[in-house]
């Protein structure tokens, strides 16, 4: 099946405004309609390498995006989601199309998943071994996670790592990576090569950007990795990189209380991160400069990888 | 009658929830759709856990399965949340000298109906005699429960004009609890004597929900059929009708001669137009057969055109929608009827027009204290 970027942008729109475009990010299937030229455009760029799927009997979720003018406020044209004949949130501007169907659609992910244990991490891999890293609130993961995903990794979460329950392993669930304010600059200097949408100045969490997932993240979408390391990411301005071991307790704590569905889950929730903490090695990554910090992650892989026992 | 056939939609492949192995027939578009439907009807975890516990997962499309384990997952944390809530409230209130009564989901769960598993509760029901309703309050929070911030109007709107106290939070359960001292407002048009449920109540049989009591079968079906028809929200609320017809097949199994003593109790408490309603929309929108007592009961009530007429708005505004579709001119028209006729009946005019004009005043003051903090 040809891909949106082969397809061309006119072929998006008109799958959108027709009977839907299924967009497969591998843990889910996204249905997805709209009426919106803009979306449109912005669907091409960023889920350029995943295929024009025009047709499909089923979907995790079904979302409409579509153009709403209020009567009151006619100059002010928003945009507005539909999932299921209902409306979970207010309306967004007419120009936000992708942070609205990007935000609804994690948000009724982290609603609906549950089979999965949805951590709120990057998680990264490479020769299907995964990296699982925790979110901390401005630690800068998404940054690092769109880095490495450019940089000989392959991309199986920026936001939800799908933790299999009965396995230990992390299936992927491909969202564009977004890049916020300064975040925007660094990748692009990093990654040349890596594909952003357009910026949307000033929404409510600043400027933003989303990172089309390259093509080995979304042809591997349905590949999971077992976890070989967890690390705990942490920026600072002009730091030397240094890894620091970080306790079990720790890491579990860090995995546990960032997952979006720890509570649903319960026991098999508690018994699988607690595994994951006990059976992999965790660190703090101290940072100030991409390169030296996927330096020290590309070494910790060779080592994980060189490790008696560690397969194949 | 041909007139209503229209307004409900093939829901036939409910019975999955009696006969799971009926959905191994489904395709995988049907499985689509009727997920969509059921998860807006909050229905899902009951079909999920329908469809699992008769070990059917490995027979289902990989998808489908996953969307049930989920479900079930969730419903399974609900039900837990619940369970928990009501073993700690029951601790709070243990000496109270009353008996401590389960309502709607709460009971149904207590007494393993087939309508217990897989349900998604958002808040416990109890009712305690409202004598002991202070002692009882002052206990639970005691224990932790508070009420939630209300003005001065509304807390004298739940003090003399309602059944229930104002919900109740508790810092350590994600489920509020509501104790009620009847099942419909004092000053209501269908108003019903509390002392006369709560002679009818039963101890559980379950030593596991002991000390707890469940109103009489057939007041439990008439309290489901009455929190349906005069509630203010009819929307997505099919879910209640399963709930009453599993109530009224339940019962009726298990009881000699119920059809005629729950008509009879209806013409007692005052409920025989929620009871018929509630059951000719059973048996329109569900296909399921009536007890012939309580079947002659309905038959002769919808001969009144005013009865008729309501049912047919019910039948407009509870009928699912397809999942695409967002509610059309005559659904909202037709729930607005329900939601005048709602207030209209809840409370008398005087009151309604003292409660409806705090209602916009609160709701326009709140808008302004938003816009001044911006929607940051």
């Amino acid at each position: 099946m040809a891909t949106l970027a082969e397809s061309g942008e006119a072929a998006v729109r008109e799958a959108l405004a027709g009977r839907g475009l299924w967009l497969d990010v591998g843990s889910a299937l996204v249905h997805l309609r709209s009426d919106s030229a803009l979306l449109a455009a912005a669907v091409h760029d960023v889920y350029r390498h995943f295929p024009l799927q025009t047709q499909g009997d089923w979907a995790d979720l079904h979302l409409q995006v579509r153009a709403h003018r209020r009567w009151f406020a006619p100059w002010r044209p928003q945009v507005r989601l539909v999932c299921d004949g209902s409306q979970p949130f207010e309306p967004f501007p007419a120009d936000t199309p992708l942070p609205m169907f990007e935000w609804g659609a994690n948000w009724l992910i982290g609603l609906r998943l549950h089979h999965r244990l949805l951590l709120h991490a990057g998680v990264l891999a490479r020769n299907d071994r995964a990296l699982v890293m925790p979110a901390v609130p401005g630690a800068g993961k998404s940054t690092l996670t769109a880095a490495m995903a450019h940089a000989g990794w392959r991309l199986l979460s920026d936001e939800f790592g799908a933790l299999d329950m009965a396995t230990g392993a992390l299936w992927p669930l491909i969202k564009p990576p977004v890049m916020k304010n300064r975040s925007i600059e660094v990748l692009r200097q990093f990654a040349p090569q890596a594909v952003l949408g357009r910026v949307y100045l000033a929404t409510r969490k600043g400027d933003v950007a989303h990172v089309a997932p390259p093509a080995d993240a979304v042809a591997g979408r349905h590949r999971p990795a077992q976890p070989f390391a967890i690390v705990l990411p942490h920026w600072q301005e002009g730091a030397e990189a240094r890894l620091e071991p970080v306790t079990p307790g720790l890491a579990c704590s860090a995995l546990a209380f960032n997952a979006f569905n720890y509570r649903v889950c319960g026991q098999a929730g508690f018994d699988v991160v607690a595994r994951l903490a006990r059976e992999v090695p965790a660190w703090q990554l101290t940072y100030g400069r991409l390169p030296e910090a996927i330096g020290l992650l590309d070494a910790l892989h060779a080592q994980a990888a060189a490790a008696p026992g560690a397969g194949p | 009658m041909s007139r209503h056939v229209n307004r409900w939609p093939d829901l036939s492949w409910l019975q999955a929830l009696q006969q799971p192995e009926s959905a191994l027939a489904w395709t995988l578009a049907e499985w689509d759709h009727r997920v969509r439907v059921a998860r807006r009807l909050r229905l899902l975890g009951r079909l999920a856990e329908s469809v699992l516990g008769a070990g059917l997962a490995d027979r289902l499309p990989q998808p489908v399965a996953h969307a049930l384990q989920a479900e079930a997952r969730l419903a399974q944390a609900r039900c837990q949340a619940m369970l928990w809530c009501r073993e700690r409230a029951c601790q709070a209130l243990e000496g109270l000298d009353a008996p401590l009564v389960l309502l709607k989901g709460a009971a149904y769960m207590a007494q393993r109906l087939p309508n217990a598993a897989g349900r998604m509760p958002s808040d416990l029901d109890i009712l305690v005699p409202a004598a002991a309703l202070p002692e009882a309050r002052r206990r639970l929070m005691d224990a932790g429960w508070e009420e939630v911030a209300l003005d001065e109007h509304d807390q004298r709107y739940y003090r003399e004009w309602s059944h229930e106290l104002p919900p109740m939070r508790h810092a350590l359960h994600a489920i509020e609890l509501d104790v009620h001292h009847n099942i419909l407002p004092p000053v209501a048009r269908d108003r019903v004597d509390a002392a006369v449920l709560l002679r009818a109540a039963r101890p559980l049989a379950d030593a596991d929900a002991a000390p707890w009591w469940v109103l009489g079968p057939e007041d439990q079906v008439l309290h489901c059929a009455a929190h349906l028809i005069n509630d203010s929200e009819h929307r997505d609320r099919l879910r209640d009708l399963v709930d009453l017809q599993v109530l009224m097949a339940s019962h009726g199994a298990a009881e000699a001669g119920f059809g005629e003593r729950l008509v009879a109790r209806a013409g007692q408490l005052g409920l025989t137009d929620a009871l018929v309603l509630g059951a000719a929309l059973v048996a329109e929108g569900l296909k399921a057969p009536l007890d012939p007592t309580l079947q002659q009961a309905v038959q002769r009530a919808m001969a009144q055109r005013r009865l008729a007429t309501l049912q047919r708005r019910f039948a407009t505004v509870l009928a699912p929608r397809d999942p695409e579709a967002e509610p059309g001119l005559g659904v909202r028209l037709a729930e607005t009827a329900l939601l005048v006729r709602h207030h209209w009946r809840r409370m008398p005019l005087p009151l309604l027009v003292r409660h409806t004009w705090h209602k916009v005043w609160a709701q326009r003051r709140a808008a302004e204290a938003e816009a001044d903090t911006g929607d940051a």
